[in-house]
């Protein structure tokens, strides 16, 4: 990733890019209130098309997701051996795109005649019956009681390094912005092809029936660039409103920054599902668990959450990314210093959001 | 030889004479109607006062247009599943009032795949729209690539979506396709048959646009979606270039005429001296 030179580390970054925003979530941190979905639902994606729409979703895992089987939908690109080649990604690969029913539809519900009408129904779902929905499997997770598992994996657009659904698009409508990296969509140039959709292997892009063009996460570029009411810079409405204030966001090649600390430097923070080899600049810590009991309720040595499982969300370098945060908190516990649990415990918001520094 | 028999020679050599003459003809015009017209011709009628009903895609006017069925194929593209595709032939007419060109498709397509009305589903995220287009030269003299023109020989096209109603774009090349403004179009589905009718006046208001009103042959290629099999972008199926015959006309080379009269002088020569021959004998 990093190379060392005589001007000190750099980080490979997109062609043609000057500077690559990115976010660390801190996968310990979540609670799944879904308070980042809404205050991203509620500033960009009411209505207009946009009702199934959750640019920012947090799903239960392990679980099927938003929408439904993501994983297993294809898209991204083949590996370098299945190129045979040695250090870059292989060819395109064409994803499926999902049904409506894989997303869920949106649900009207009986507000109006309970609230306003007077009717003493129940508050429920109005028509047809609903099937399947965003983190429609909530909490649910694996595992046998007393040692069944899950966590909570909010998930955005990555705005990846190479990303495969620009690639996918016909008529170049999906770039990256050369001054932040971020991934937008020309609502000009888009044709409602969705070959975007099905290129994205995180199905991180949406299309809209009414406008019939694709859309998808912004990065909250407005807020980023002090558009706001009171011209401040502020960081994506996601991570502000986070309650247990999981994101960090700055930029990967800020090397003062938290995140280049964590990704290139502790190498902590890792890629989901790095095999589909879009580089994502979203990053995760890897989630911990109290050991598993036994029936009577004694503590074993022994880990909750399989590593085959978050190996296979993670890679392999989650083993490494484990070890070392397992390490810096048995530094912490003695007493030492450690610059990593500072990191990722701060609540600096100076340090949590450093969107500043390349202005 | 008597005077009944003699009578009777007489209106046979008539009759002769008169299939003879018959031949020449129709060896002579025929051929310069029919077989002389190239095989890529998509015909043109004037119909100066059918304005209203070609507007139709089942307009009475329209039986007065002879229909040429053109060949599909998949367009070579870069697209995912470009060989994918469905529809193989499409059926075309064409005809002109003094202000207005209209070119009329018709194609088989089992399933009707677009706008919905609001008492059938919603749309769908993964469903997409049957659709057509007329791609034409932007300078009706030119003579584009085939695959969507290019920067210096932009074309222009008459896109026609069961989601979005008609659009003319202008392209200068695969994925560049930019809307430029409205065609009129206005589309039918019945008995499984699309019937979708473009119209535009001959008359181009700006540039870039193709214009009608000059006495030459403009170029013209057919691509058809279907939506049912998730066909769109670069996987359509295509026809080759043809041209809208608004030229002086289809006449071919003279030699041709001339040719085509001496092979019915022969015909008719055979025939008298068969018959000739018939009766002496």
């Amino acid at each position: 990733m990093s190379t060392q030179d005589d001007d000190g580390p750099t980080v490979e970054l997109a062609d043609g890019v000057e500077h690559q925003v990115a976010m660390v979530m801190d996968l310990n941190k979540c609670i799944g209130c879904q308070s980042c979905t809404v205050a991203c639902k509620t500033l960009w994606t009411e209505g207009g098309g946009r009702e199934y729409m959750y640019w920012n979703n947090v799903e239960t895992k392990p679980g099927k997701g938003y929408p439904r089987n993501w994983e297993e939908k294809g898209g991204g690109f083949e590996s370098a051996e299945q190129a045979d080649k040695e250090d870059t990604h292989g060819e395109r690969q064409v994803g499926e795109l999902p049904s409506q029913e894989d997303w869920g539809r949106p649900w009207e519900f009986n507000h109006e005649e309970i609230f306003y009408d007077g009717s003493d129904e129940s508050l429920k779902p109005q028509g047809r019956s609903p099937e399947w929905g965003p983190n429609w499997d909530e909490d649910q997770g694996a595992g046998e009681y007393p040692n069944s598992y899950y966590f909570y994996l909010p998930r955005i657009c990555n705005h990846c390094t190479h990303p495969s659904c620009a690639e996918a698009c016909p008529r170049k409508a999906l770039y990256k912005r050369e001054e932040d990296g971020i991934v937008l969509v020309d609502q000009e140039r888009c044709r409602g092809y969705r070959y975007c959709v099905e290129g994205c292997p995180y199905n991180k892009v949406h299309f809209n029936v009414m406008k019939k063009k694709s859309e998808k996460c912004i990065f909250c570029y407005p807020r980023k660039e002090g558009e706001g009411p009171d011209d401040e810079v502020r960081p994506p409405a996601c991570a502000s409103e986070c309650p247990p204030q999981l994101r960090l966001v700055g930029f990967l090649d800020d090397e003062d920054g938290p995140i280049y600390k964590l990704v290139e430097e502790y190498e902590v923070a890792l890629r989901l599902h790095p095999e589909f080899h879009t580089e994502p600049n979203v990053y995760y810590i890897p989630p911990f668990a109290p050991p598993q009991h036994t029936e009577n309720g004694e503590t074993v040595d022994v880990e909750r959450i399989p590593r085959p499982y978050l190996e296979e969300l993670f890679g392999e370098q989650v083993h490494d990314a484990l070890d070392t945060i397992e390490r810096h908190r048995d530094r912490v516990r003695r007493g030492q210093d450690s610059e990593l649990m500072e990191l990722l415990t701060t609540k600096d918001m100076a340090k949590q959001y450093r969107l500043e520094v390349f202005e | 030889m008597s005077e009944r028999s003699s009578a009777a020679d007489g209106r046979r050599s008539l009759v002769a004479v008169a299939v003879a003459l018959t031949l020449v003809t129709v060896a002579a015009v025929v051929p310069a109607l029919v077989g002389a017209r190239p095989a890529n011709e998509v015909p043109v009628t004037e119909l100066p006062d059918a304005d209203d009903s070609l507007s139709e895609p089942t307009g009475d006017a329209w039986e007065r247009t002879p229909a040429k069925e053109i060949a599909l194929a998949s367009a070579p593209s870069g697209a995912p599943n470009a060989n994918d595709t469905s529809i193989e032939s499409v059926s075309v007419r064409a005809a002109y009032t003094d202000e207005r060109l209209f070119v009329r498709l018709s194609w088989d397509d089992p399933s009707r795949d677009g706008n919905v009305s609001p008492a059938n589903a919603t749309p769908q995220v993964n469903s997409f729209a049957d659709a057509a287009a007329v791609q034409l030269p932007a300078d009706a003299g030119a003579n584009p690539g085939i695959a969507m023109g290019s920067d210096r020989t932009p074309v222009n096209v008459w896109y026609w979506s069961g989601a979005t109603g008609g659009q003319e774009l202008l392209a200068g090349g695969p994925g560049t396709t930019t809307p430029i403004g409205s065609v009129g179009s206005n589309a039918s589905y019945e008995d499984g048959r699309w019937h979708v009718v473009y119209a535009r006046n001959r008359t181009a208001d700006a540039e870039n646009r193709t214009s009608f009103d000059g006495d030459e042959d403009v170029r013209v290629a057919f691509a058809v979606w279907n939506g049912n099999n998730s066909e769109r972008a670069g996987q359509k199926a295509v026809s080759e270039w043809q041209y809208l015959a608004l030229g002086p006309g289809p006449e071919g080379p003279p030699y041709e005429t001339i040719l085509w009269a001496v092979a019915g002088l022969a015909i008719a020569a055979v025939v008298v001296a068969t018959v000739v021959g018939v009766r002496r004998t």
